[in-house]
């Protein structure tokens, strides 16, 4: 059949088109696109149907694993697909290694170096213990969620814009900064023993069960990488849809209840709302996903990140 | 119902606009006034009293825009107005040294021109539902000298006033407290002009679009 590439302005990307197999899937055509334009490799290339200009209506984005003729509706001699081009991609492993590499190897800087005579402080400085608690409990949280990237999550999409690399690791890096000079600053005050205790334990009981929900969505997913969403079953997912966004919250926020700055409370306010909205994307997706009709089945009635607020 | 609603919209609007009109003409009046009489050095004293309301009064127009009264989206509005009450109050009240400063002339020379004819066009449209087309052309034009010279005024302003701010501690919180947090207005004030950096371009371009999007709509009406 043939294939006709357009860009969203009409322009057409390759000239005269692609011949391809009638049985061709969607990847073939990725493939063939990229040999012609050298440029867009197939992570980069976004497909969808030609929509009727004016419409409202999202354009249906082609699956990579589909077959072409899926998408035909009727003739199979000829389709026209719309490009986009979006932008340089990285795999996801990659962006969340480098955005958790920096608080990993940051915050150990203000504990171990003495950086803070660059700030002005002369003289020794003492460490109390809970500051190396912290230290413990930072590098432990982060080394987790580096092994979490490379073992144990199996993402949706395999790859992610390269602008993201430095938008995330801006957030992350600077904030891991900002809160690991005020935790290992030598006028850090410390608070009481049984504060310490509670948000210590607090905060490992919810890194655990954290642990515990990445697994439970692990298994949701074929090892093959095809994606796809599946309504999450068992321990809070019972209860919560995105459990595992609520025990990461809970867990910052034992953190910070232990070592008390306003640097980590606001840490915790921003990750809650960026967790907030993926969160309801989420929940929104799977309410559509999975509306009871035509044999699948329908979404359970659930919270949505933290119960009893939303 | 709906009907009552638009009415008293509009009539709350008019007011609005109107009445902040008047406080930036008399500070406009006062300053054109006293550095003709007095020398610059004096501009401040004269114009405080109408200045600090007028500008305070645009926290309305915040609410304005997240209640939906006004179609402006908060992402222009907070940026302009956050910088205009950090160098009215953060700067200017904060600091008396800096207020003899012949910055501070040109500066509310540029705001109170700029909020005379903003103003007035807002109160002409909210109150016979159109603006006359010079009005407009004086709104989406006059930007392109005062913003310059106002944005100049404000950085200049900031960096004038560092070595006060630095020796005063003004607003600076210090460790050790129980909460672990610490603020210095002097770094802030540095972070601040650093924002100008992106910011003044960003602005300017987003007056350029919608000069661009306003008088080829005017054109084609």
């Amino acid at each position: 059949m043939k294939v006709t590439v357009v860009s969203r302005s009409g322009r057409e990307l390759v000239k005269g088109g692609l011949e391809l197999n009638d049985s061709a899937s969607v990847a073939d055509l990725q493939e063939a696109i990229y040999k012609r334009t050298k440029k867009f490799y197939p992570s980069r290339q976004r497909l969808t149907l030609p929509l009727p200009p004016g419409s409202k209506d999202r354009p249906i984005v082609l699956n990579y694993k589909k077959s072409l003729k899926d998408y035909c509706d009727g003739n199979s001699d000829n389709i026209t697909v719309v490009f986009k081009d979006l932008g340089p991609q990285v795999s996801y492993r990659t962006l969340f290694f480098w955005e958790y590499l920096g608080p990993l190897i940051l915050y150990p800087v203000f504990y171990f170096f003495p950086v803070y005579q660059y700030f002005g402080y002369k003289g020794e400085r003492v460490i109390h213990p809970v500051q190396t608690y912290a230290l413990c409990y930072w590098c432990f949280h982060y080394f987790k969620r580096i092994m979490e990237t490379f073992f144990v999550h199996r993402f949706s999409h395999a790859t992610s814009p390269l602008s993201n690399v430095f938008r995330n690791c801006a957030y992350y890096w600077t904030f891991g900064s900002y809160i690991a000079y005020y935790l290992n600053h030598p006028l850090y005050t410390p608070v009481s023993d049984l504060q310490m205790k509670i948000g210590f334990g607090f905060g490992l009981i919810c890194q655990v069960a954290n642990f515990y929900c990445h697994i439970l969505l692990r298994n949701l997913r074929t090892p093959d990488g095809s994606g796809g969403y599946q309504i999450p079953r068992g321990f809070l997912f019972n209860i919560v849809t995105c459990a595992n966004y609520t025990t990461e919250i809970y867990q910052w926020l034992g953190f910070t209840i232990a070592t008390q700055t306003v640097a980590g409370y606001a840490f915790l306010v921003v990750a809650a709302m960026i967790m907030t909205n993926w969160a309801l994307a989420k929940h929104r997706r799977l309410k559509k996903l999975f509306d009871g009709k035509d044999g699948r089945p329908k979404y359970p009635r659930r919270w949505v990140i933290l119960p009893p607020f939303l | 119902m709906a009907g009552v609603f638009s009415l008293l919209r509009r009539l709350y609007l008019t007011l609005y606009n109107w009445t902040v009109f008047v406080g930036w003409a008399q500070v406009l009046f006062l300053a054109v006034r006293t550095l003709k009489e007095s020398g610059h050095e004096h501009v401040y004293n004269s114009v405080e009293k109408p200045l600090l309301l007028a500008q305070t009064a645009a926290v309305l127009e915040i609410l304005h825009g997240l209640v939906g009264l006004v179609r402006s989206p908060i992402t222009a509005t907070l940026p302009q107005i956050g910088s205009r009450l950090y160098v009215t109050w953060g700067i200017l009240y904060s600091f008396p040294e800096i207020r003899t400063h012949f910055l501070v002339s040109s500066l509310v020379i540029s705001w109170s021109i700029t909020e005379i004819i903003r103003y007035s066009f807002f109160g002409t449209k909210e109150a016979l539902g159109f603006a006359p087309s010079w009005l407009m052309w004086l709104r989406y034009s006059t930007f392109f000298l005062l913003y310059p010279t106002g944005i100049s005024s404000e950085v200049g302003l900031i960096y004038f006033a560092l070595p006060y701010i630095k020796k005063s501690e003004k607003y600076c919180v210090r460790m050790p407290n129980t909460w672990n947090f610490s603020f210095d207005y002097f770094y802030a004030a540095i972070l601040v002009l650093g924002v100008y950096v992106p910011g003044s371009p960003h602005m300017y371009s987003y007056m350029l679009g919608q000069r661009k999007k306003a008088l080829s709509k005017s054109k084609r009406e």
